[in-house]
């Protein structure tokens, strides 16, 4: 599994012909004995999109402020273009179009007048400020809410108005952390076809986010963080195919009745120890292994020669959900523990 | 404890540091006060006259605390729990209205009863020297504190159910505990010995303030009165007036107490550019600032952050600010005619002392509120992440955020300036006097505001560095007024006008030559502390930003 992450990493890398904007090495973050980070190294072409995933406190808004300056590393270098994030944090302003977790909102202010300050704070002429307000407004769908409270906004739609006054000075990088964290489906749509129309107009965006399908569906690569440490990092098809050398077998029965009878046959059939479920509610019973295509036959062949009547004996796909569930769940970190995720490289 | 809510409060309340620092803190205080006057000779006044000077400080100091401690809790309470959630959750369940008002109530009344049992050991102490009655004075001290308690606590109470956040709840319930206590005693200095429904009235509001009932209960009701005498029984008023003001306040608040809690939206209202013509005409005629116009562009050369302080404030907008200020006008020549009007019956003095003690007021119950929150709620609202974000110095952004303040504060003292024109006017050998007491508003201004900013900035929470930046700028303000008023017995002159050096308010009634602070010599020394304190806290408050926007 070990070069199989390494090739996927490699060829991520390689299929992005631009030279990368951000570019993360080694960095670590310690907070006395505990480690938030561990050694993360990874980088984004220009243009693309990362999902940066892990389940709550796996590091990354540690390595998003170490990105944009709010935060110091203990060792390793962070860069956005030229600009070390580290000593030239005044640079990197200008460079990123950052949006936090929290909103950020101000009592009393209209949608218009609160982006309207954060051009000012960005030395915006008063002219070129207005003309790039209507700009971000119309690109975000925010412009019916110009007039609006901004406490008063739903968080959908402070999300976006987050997001227009991340673009306002035009930057190059944007890093959005959980953008789609509380929105409903219709707004979560909106928030992803937004995200591919930055990308497109040459933006490059990291990207956090619990929502994995829509991840999944909005990012060229993703990067996979636990405790700390990068455990994945490729194209979701590349982390796919790395998780599939277990894959998952589902055997969909015609009677119920015969459900202990086929889990012990697969039991007996797969690997010692290899995990096997059954759910008397559908019928199934799901398998997890790392047989050739011969020895999965063989096992079908055993199951109806045991007089087990059977609708259907297939291979599940491998998603993002469970590539992360694979990397996040306590076996699958041991199982990749102290590799060297190179990723990116 | 059968009430589920009043053990939820007192135990979360018992629970919390700053409850038992607070406890132990009223304790050490006032062992403090009397362990200062415990009589070191052998011999005794068989009068008690010096347990009697003791007890009149504990008294004043307890009545302080209570004002001072108590409100913040009901302040806080209901709006926070709403804004957390959890009073949507209470009013699904079968509890009331009336149990959930009456566990709080009765849940913060036991924390100020906590704070008066701290203080029983000093009184013993005061009853044991002799003198003071059980009856006529301990109990009755006790009997008015906790009425002082109950109907501060129902309007703390009544207060969150209406404010939006916890730092305006903090900011309205103080603002209404200073104007209950200490402002209704202002009409009676003015119409001291007005006749018919207009005395009545005058006296009647006099006797809300508990400062007022205290003062009786110490046999000094009609000091400032100029030589007048009233007959009237103030303690017994004041506790009508009270139980009528608890009353009142607590069935207001359970009214409140329900789904019209949540119901608030935040229309955009019809905005005026959208409108025709004429329309705009009409509302530029009547609000002179239309505050339904779409506001301007950020001037390029304009602090960003000064305007947006002033854009955040519920009142400064400029039209706020002109109402603001047109009622300050008002005020001001309301007093410039009084000064006109009765300047044969009071002395110039007077006048002037009655124009310092509004002004100062005035300066002691808004600049904390402008000020306190400045760092903590950008901090609290994850603005402060985005304000580091954008390329503006730190410098920029706190001199923006003083700025704000700063040009509230002088139109406000400003606006209030024509008095004192008057007063030149009459008796023009004042002109000297008025220059030095404008000099010593514009001093209480500035340390008003960097001392509030620096010690708000010391806190995570609005609310907590709100109540902090009151408490610390009462103290400063009020604490050595307590000396003052123990001047002579048990207090020196020399002890008094130590503590007087650091008030602003004493300094500027020396200049103004009021009776009482005559014979004080105040400036410049007050003029260096005042100075001195100011840069030290303009110190902390840049060490504190520093500390807060470096990378972690």
């Amino acid at each position: 599994m070990m070069t199989k992450t390494l090739e996927s990493t490699t060829s991520a890398t390689m299929v992005s012909a631009s030279p990368p904007v951000m570019v993360l090495e080694g960095l670590t973050k310690k907070y006395g004995p505990f480690t938030a980070l561990d050694g993360l190294t990874l980088s984004v072409a220009a243009g693309e999109i990362l999902g940066l995933i892990g389940p709550n406190g796996a590091g990354k808004t540690t390595a998003i402020k170490i990105l944009v300056g709010l935060i110091r590393p203990t060792s390793g270098t962070a860069r956005i273009g030229d600009a070390d994030c580290v000593t030239q944090a005044h640079r990197i302003k200008r460079l990123v179009g950052y949006m936090p977790d929290k909103f950020g909102s101000y009592d009393n202010m209209r949608v218009r007048e609160y982006l309207d300050f954060f051009g000012a704070a960005f030395g915006i002429p008063t002219r070129l400020r207005l003309q790039r307000i209507e700009e971000v407004m119309e690109i975000t769908g925010t412009a019916y809410m110009r007039d609006k409270f901004v406490e008063s906004l739903s968080h959908g739609m402070q999300q976006r108005v987050g997001i227009a006054r991340t673009l306002l000075h035009d930057p190059k990088v944007l890093i959005l952390d959980e953008p789609a964290n509380g929105l409903d489906p219709q707004a979560r749509i909106e928030m992803r076809d937004l995200l591919i129309r930055l990308a497109k107009s040459g933006k490059t965006l990291m990207v956090t986010s619990h929502i994995l399908p829509e991840l999944s569906r909005v990012c060229d690569r993703v990067a996979i963080v636990t405790h700390g440490k990068l455990r994945a990092f490729g194209t979701v098809e590349e982390i796919g195919r790395m998780v599939s050398q277990q894959r998952t077998i589902e055997v969909q029965l015609l009677d119920g009745s015969q459900l202990d009878l086929a889990a012990t046959i697969l039991r007996n059939g797969v690997e010692a120890g290899a995990e096997v479920q059954t759910s008397p509610q559908e019928s199934v019973v799901r398998c997890r292994t790392a047989h050739s295509e011969a020895a999965l036959a063989d096992l079908l062949a055993q199951l109806i020669k045991s007089g087990i009547r059977l609708s259907q004996f297939r291979e599940m796909q491998t998603d993002l959900e469970e590539a992360f569930m694979t990397f996040a769940r306590p076996g699958g970190q041991s199982s990749i523990a102290g590799q060297s995720p190179a990723g990116g490289q | 404890m059968g009430n589920p809510i009043l053990h939820r409060e007192l135990m979360g309340v018992l629970r919390q540091r700053r409850t038992a620092l607070l406890q132990c803190g009223v304790a050490v205080a006032f062992a403090l006060l009397v362990a200062l006057r415990w009589p070191t000779e052998a011999r005794m006044a068989l009068s008690g006259s010096r347990s009697l000077e003791v007890f009149r400080l504990f008294a004043y100091g307890l009545l302080a605390a209570i004002l001072l401690l108590l409100p913040v809790f009901p302040a806080t309470n209901i709006v926070r729990e709403r804004n957390s959630g959890t009073l949507a959750l209470l009013l699904n369940t079968p509890l009331g209205p009336w149990r959930i008002f009456w566990g709080k109530w009765l849940g913060i009344m036991a924390l100020a009863g906590l704070i008066l049992a701290a203080s029983l050991p000093a009184a013993a102490a005061c009853y044991s020297l002799g003198g003071v009655s059980l009856t006529g004075d301990l109990l009755a001290v006790y009997g008015l504190l906790l009425l002082c308690a109950g109907q501060y606590t129902a309007l703390g109470l009544l207060v969150s159910t209406r404010a939006t956040t916890t730092d305006a709840a903090v900011r309205w319930t103080y603002g209404l505990v200073l104007l209950l206590s200490v402002l209704t005693l202002v009409p009676h200095h003015f119409f001291l010995g007005s006749e018919g429904p207009l005395n009545t009235v005058v006296e009647w509001v006099r006797c809300a303030s508990p400062f007022a009932a205290l003062m009786a209960l110490q046999g000094a009701a009609d000091v400032g009165s100029q030589g007048l005498t009233s007959d009237i029984d103030i303690p017994s008023r004041f506790a009508l007036v009270s139980l009528g003001l608890t009353v009142v306040f607590s069935w207001l608040t359970i009214s409140r107490l329900n789904h019209t809690l949540f119901d608030r939206s935040r229309a955009a209202g019809k905005i005026s550019n959208d409108q025709g013509a004429w329309v705009q005409l009409v509302r530029r005629l009547i609000f002179i600032v239309d505050p339904q116009r779409r506001s301007g562009a950020i001037p390029r050369f304009i602090n960003p952050v000064m305007v947006k302080e002033f854009r955040c404030r519920k009142f400064g907008r400029l039209h706020w600010l002109l109402r603001l200020i047109a009622i300050c006008a008002v005020l001001s020549l309301g007093m410039s005619i009084l000064s006109v009007t009765q300047t044969i019956q009071w002395e110039v003095e007077t006048i002037g002392g009655i124009l310092v003690l509004l002004q100062v007021a005035l300066l002691v119950l808004i600049t904390p509120s402008l000020t306190a929150g400045l760092l903590t709620t950008e901090l609290e609202t994850g603005g402060w992440t985005l304000l580091r974000m954008t390329p503006l110095p730190i410098w920029r952004i706190v001199w923006g955020k003083l700025l704000s303040v700063t040009l509230t504060l002088i139109l406000v003292l400003f606006a209030t300036l024509p008095g004192y024109l008057v007063m030149v006017y009459i008796e023009p050998g004042q002109a000297d006097q008025v220059q030095r007491v404008v000099i010593c508003l514009l001093f209480t201004a500035v340390f008003g505001m960097l001392c509030s900013a620096a010690v708000g900035s010391l806190f995570q929470r609005t609310t907590t560095a709100t109540a902090a930046a009151y408490t610390s700028l009462l103290l400063v303000c009020g604490a050595p007024l307590l000396i003052w008023l123990g001047r002579d017995a048990p207090f020196g002159h020399d002890t008094v006008e130590r503590a007087l050096t650091v008030n602003p308010i004493a300094a500027a009634l020396t200049v103004i030559r009021l009776e009482g602070f005559r014979d004080y010599d105040l400036i410049p020394a007050n003029w260096w502390f005042l100075g001195l304190a100011s840069v030290l806290s303009v110190l902390l408050m840049l060490t504190r930003t520093w500390s807060i926007s470096r990378p972690q």
